[in-house]
């Protein structure tokens, strides 16, 4: 299925920059960006390492890969810390940073060394995270609940909310940047309605972020003092109360589950609209759904507590936990809508969004189950949980991440990645995944609590089941590394726009120089204006003013990254 | 095709439509048939209402399933690209009558939803008429329940509850469990019964349910408590009748109060098995002891321990099995059985013992009385089945030269 329209012959029209630069300071957000994505699939692959030590204990049910029930509960402690905070988050952070300036035609983010300072303050956080493994890692669970993580958890708990601490303010620094960049840097011609569904979503994420992380960093020095200084916040027996941890953190960590999935929607609406080659459908409901979420995510966060909030005040939060579903059905409807009537180019960026589609519903439809206080009174704390929220966030997120990095990999490194390979990675990922996941839903129902080395005999089945296909799920992560790789240098030139494309990052060449656009910046009066006589006659404009020649003409030169910006 | 006109174009076809809303709910209903196979047993009078509550969820669930996949498949066999097509799709970006209606339908079957969880849960929650109170505690990593005699015959009695690892209850009575922590957060979860609450730190908490079918039935700690969690199980056992229950449960309970049997090794079998003052002992929770059907995992086996303890004694500097049993509970971080780590085991103290300073453990207190008739009747945990130890005045020493 070809979506390649235009193969750009010949040499590379901007050279990439040099490995030297990325693993050194650099103001450029494309820079910046990517150091983001490499170092969180860096920790893709220790999350998914941990995945896969504790998918082999569960292969029996006594106790016996793990020489302890402690380093069993370190596994899943950290790895979920390490795949929500140094994978899920940084890797929307370093795509936003790349793709939302140029879809704004911008020079760069609003503040760029402030935007640097955020990358590196992620080094130190995630060698403090894993440096927890040298004292006795954290081994409460990334919810990390008093009096446990008080009394009964490594010194690594400690470094754990250290870490926690610095990503915090860089993700804060981060969403500063990212408002203030879509509200001041957008051309004169692209009003708030015109800009790309995928900043309004970074948009929305930026916002929760700013809004919500200085309670996770609140809730994270109480949790401190108590550990180290002998407070006792949380120490009944002095006054503390284990509760206000309960709502601390997920008064943040409820919105913190939209931070990880809004920019992936972001990249549905994308996606979706340009291999469908169809306007998005319904643009206002969806950019408007975005920043709904983002408001209701504040009010549903004790359906976390379902079995520990006072029973009296559990009914509020089912009321808003079924609310958002409305915003987030509208968005699932438009997507469809969008394909609907379209002339779909099912390549490995679209599948990737099918999928999300087809399976983020599902995490959907068991999210609203668990909203339910006597259907979650049975099913929380059990594998049903675990199934739903993996649903969302792999099945959801990481899908997204997938598709986005299948559309994007040209723009950033001027090659198409390896179609074939592409479509291998989809179909594996699909099926393992669901088999990994699907039947969680069962043990969880049937009685297994999440949690746990040790289970009932009987859940035995079920539990191999799930670990054989985990096992396949984390070897399918290893094609499409190695079709990154490989494609670097040997994958197909992309040329400035291999999907024509109407946003304004496909409006320059791939990858973009370091200035981003040559001459004016002139965006398309629809960014999702397919199907159209103008939209054709644009791109077949811009085409040729992207041609090599003209690239490569008077001041065009690729530039040294570290300069102050220029062109013309 | 046009979407923005009223009805008309092949992608709004009414046979079509009705067809796929057919399929789509006949499928919806299919996949809610699946819902009684999904849960164990349901073994109480709040699962009938939950039970069927999920299912009405998975039917609208799974309607929404059918509609939103069967659309992607349709959209990927119709609209996609045919090879060498190079154009774009129809320029419709919106179409008010769609969306306020997938808008307006959700928010109805949201509206349904919260009122009729609504109900579910407020009848669920609201006390019953004579219930049976039952104090529960949770500990890392075991259950223990404490009773009062329903004929009130250990109303002049200093000790007036009994506790046992194991919920006894039966058919029909409404239970309401008040319960406590003694360190972490747990939770008490039935699942044949679907119920859970959380145990809180410093709180009490409760949770009310009726058991409807005679059996035995898993109880499981839902909520992270530390390395034993996933070991951290018992049972609830429900009684067909009341008569059943008294006479196997709290009948024998109340006897061994009233009439205490005098052999040592006896008193420490109970003691082990019922605890003191309303409080079990944890010790079911992390040993094995096939004698009394402990399958504990997170200590060492206390199968032959008094042949075990002799053969340690020696090398520890103990005088003999009892000192070693003795210390083993009075001072459970003095020596670290290999594979085993310290600061996991309850220090038991008696009067006067010196609180031990290890870095996660913590205290329960154990009279000396308890202490030496469990050590008499750990004694007899040998091969043989007779005691490795000497007489109870040699129990009484090692036990009293630990408890300092």
């Amino acid at each position: 299925m070809a979506s390649i329209t235009v193969p750009m012959s010949g040499a590379q029209t901007a050279p990439r920059p040099k490995l030297s630069e990325y693993l050194r300071w650099s103001v450029d957000h494309k820079i910046i960006g990517t150091q983001y994505m490499a170092t969180a699939l860096f920790f893709f692959l220790i999350g998914g390492t941990l995945a896969l030590l504790i998918r082999w204990e569960l292969l029996t049910p006594a106790l016996d890969f793990a020489a302890t029930g402690s380093i069993y509960n370190s596994l899943f402690t950290m790895h979920a810390t390490v795949m929500i905070f140094l994978w899920i988050i940084p890797f929307w952070a370093g795509i936003g940073n790349y793709i939302v300036p140029l879809q704004l035609g911008a020079k760069d983010m609003a503040f760029p060394w402030l935007n640097a300072f955020a990358f590196w303050l992620i080094i130190p956080a995630g060698i403090l995270m894993l440096a927890g493994y040298f004292v006795g890692p954290a081994e409460a669970g990334w919810t990390s609940y008093p009096p446990l993580s008080v009394l009964f958890s490594g010194d690594g708990q400690t470094l754990w909310i250290i870490s926690l601490h610095i990503l915090g303010v860089s993700s804060i620094l981060g969403a500063i940047n990212f408002i203030v960049t879509i509200k001041n840097m957008r051309p004169e011609s692209m009003g708030w309605f015109q800009m790309p569904l995928f900043a309004w979503a970074q948009l929305a994420t930026s916002l929760i972020q700013i809004l919500g992380v200085p309670f996770l960093a609140g809730g994270l020095t109480l949790l401190l003092l108590d550990r180290v200084a002998g407070t006792a916040f949380f120490d009944p027996s002095r006054g503390g109360d284990v509760l206000v941890w309960q709502n601390i953190f997920w008064f943040y960590s409820h919105p913190a589950v939209y931070v990880m999935v809004l920019p992936g929607m972001g990249v549905l609406s994308e996606v979706i609209s340009v291999h469908s080659r169809k306007p998005i459908f319904g643009y206002k409901a969806i950019a408007f759904s975005s920043m709904g979420i983002a408001l209701v995510g504040f009010t549903v966060w004790a359906h976390h507590m379902f079995t520990s909030l006072s029973p009296s005040l559990r009914i509020p939060f089912m009321v808003t936990s079924f609310i958002i579903a409305i915003p987030t059905g509208i968005k699932i409807f438009s997507w469809l809508a969008t394909m609907w009537g379209g002339k779909i180019r099912f390549n490995s960026a679209m599948l990737f969004s099918v999928g999300f589609l087809s399976q983020f519903v599902i995490g959907g439809i068991t999210g609203m189950m668990l909203g339910a206080i006597p259907l979650d009174i049975h099913m929380h704390d059990t594998y049903f949980v675990v199934s739903h929220f993996h649903f969302v966030l792999f099945g959801g997120s990481v899908f997204a991440i997938y598709s986005s990095i299948y559309h994007w990999f040209p723009k950033v490194t001027g090659r198409m990645l390896d179609e074939r390979l592409g479509k291998i990675h989809f179909y594996v990922t699909y099926v393992s995944f669901f088999l990994t996941f699907f039947p969680q839903h069962i043990v969880g129902m049937q009685g297994m609590p999440r949690r746990v080395a040790e289970y009932a005999p009987e859940f035995q089945t079920m539990n191999i089941i799930i670990s054989i296909s985990a096992f396949v799920l984390g070897i399918s992560t290893f094609i499409i590394l190695f079709n990154m790789w490989w494609s670097m240098n040997h994958g197909k030139i992309a040329g400035p726009n291999p999907w024509r494309a109407l946003t304004l990052e496909w409006q320059t060449s791939s990858p973009p120089p370091s200035y981003n656009f040559k001459g004016e910046v002139v965006p398309f009066e629809d960014p999702y204006g397919y199907g159209t006589e103008a939209s054709r006659v644009y791109l077949d404009e811009m085409e040729k003013r992207l041609t090599p020649a003209n690239l490569l003409g008077k001041t065009g030169d690729g530039g040294n990254s570290s300069e102050p910006m220029t062109g013309d | 095709m046009n979407l923005s006109a009223k009805g008309g174009g092949s992608g709004f076809n009414p046979v079509l439509i009705i067809l796929g809303g057919a399929i789509v709910l006949v499928g919806g209903y299919l996949i809610s048939l699946l819902a009684p196979s999904l849960f164990p047993v349901a073994a109480s009078a709040e699962a009938g209402p939950i039970d069927q509550l999920f299912q009405v969820m998975l039917f609208l669930g799974g309607v929404v399933f059918m509609l939103v996949e069967g659309l992607l498949i349709v959209s990927i066999v119709r609209f996609r690209a045919r090879k060498g097509e190079t154009g774009d799709g129809a320029n419709f970006n919106g179409n008010i009558t769609l969306e306020v209606i997938w808008t307006i339908i959700p928010a109805i079957v949201v509206v349904f939803i919260t009122l009729y969880s609504y109900q579910v849960w407020v009848d669920i929650r609201a006390p019953k008429d004579d219930e049976l109170l039952i104090e529960a505690n949770g500990q890392r990593f075991v259950w223990s329940f404490t009773y009062t005699d329903p004929l009130d015959r250990l109303a002049e009695l200093n000790t007036q509850t009994f506790s046992d690892n194991v919920l006894h209850t039966y058919v029909g009575r409404p239970v309401r469990l008040k319960m406590y922590t003694s360190d972490v957060n747990h939770a008490f979860w039935v699942p044949t019964m679907r119920i859970k609450q959380d145990l809180l730190a410093g709180r009490e908490t409760e949770i009310g349910f009726t058991p409807t079918v005679a059996g035995r039935y898993r109880v499981v700690c839902a909520e992270l408590c530390g390395s034993g969690h996933g070991g951290m199980f018992t049972y609830i056992q429900v009684y067909a009748t009341e008569q059943e229950w008294l006479e196997r449960f709290i009948d024998p309970k109340v006897d061994f109060i009233v009439n205490p049997p005098s052999d040592p090794v006896v008193l420490g079998q109970v003691t082990l098995q019922s605890g003191r003052d309303g409080r079990a002992y944890p010790c079911s929770g992390c040993h094995v002891l096939d004698e009394l059907g402990w399958a504990g995992v997170t200590g060492p086996s206390l199968n032959g321990i008094a042949d075990t303890a002799d053969r340690r004694a020696q090398s520890n500097g103990l005088a003999d099995a009892a000192d070693y049993i003795a210390q083993s509970i009075r001072h459970p971080n003095a020596y670290a059985v290999p594979g085993f780590n310290l600061g996991v085991m309850p220090q038991f103290g008696g009067e006067e013992t010196e609180p031990e300073a290890v870095d996660g453990a913590y205290y329960m207190y154990m009279p000396t009385t308890d202490l030496i008739n469990i050590v008499s009747y750990l004694c007899t945990q040998t091969a043989t089945g007779d005691s490795a130890c000497g007489d109870i005045d040699a129990i009484t020493t090692a036990v009293e030269t630990q408890s300092q």
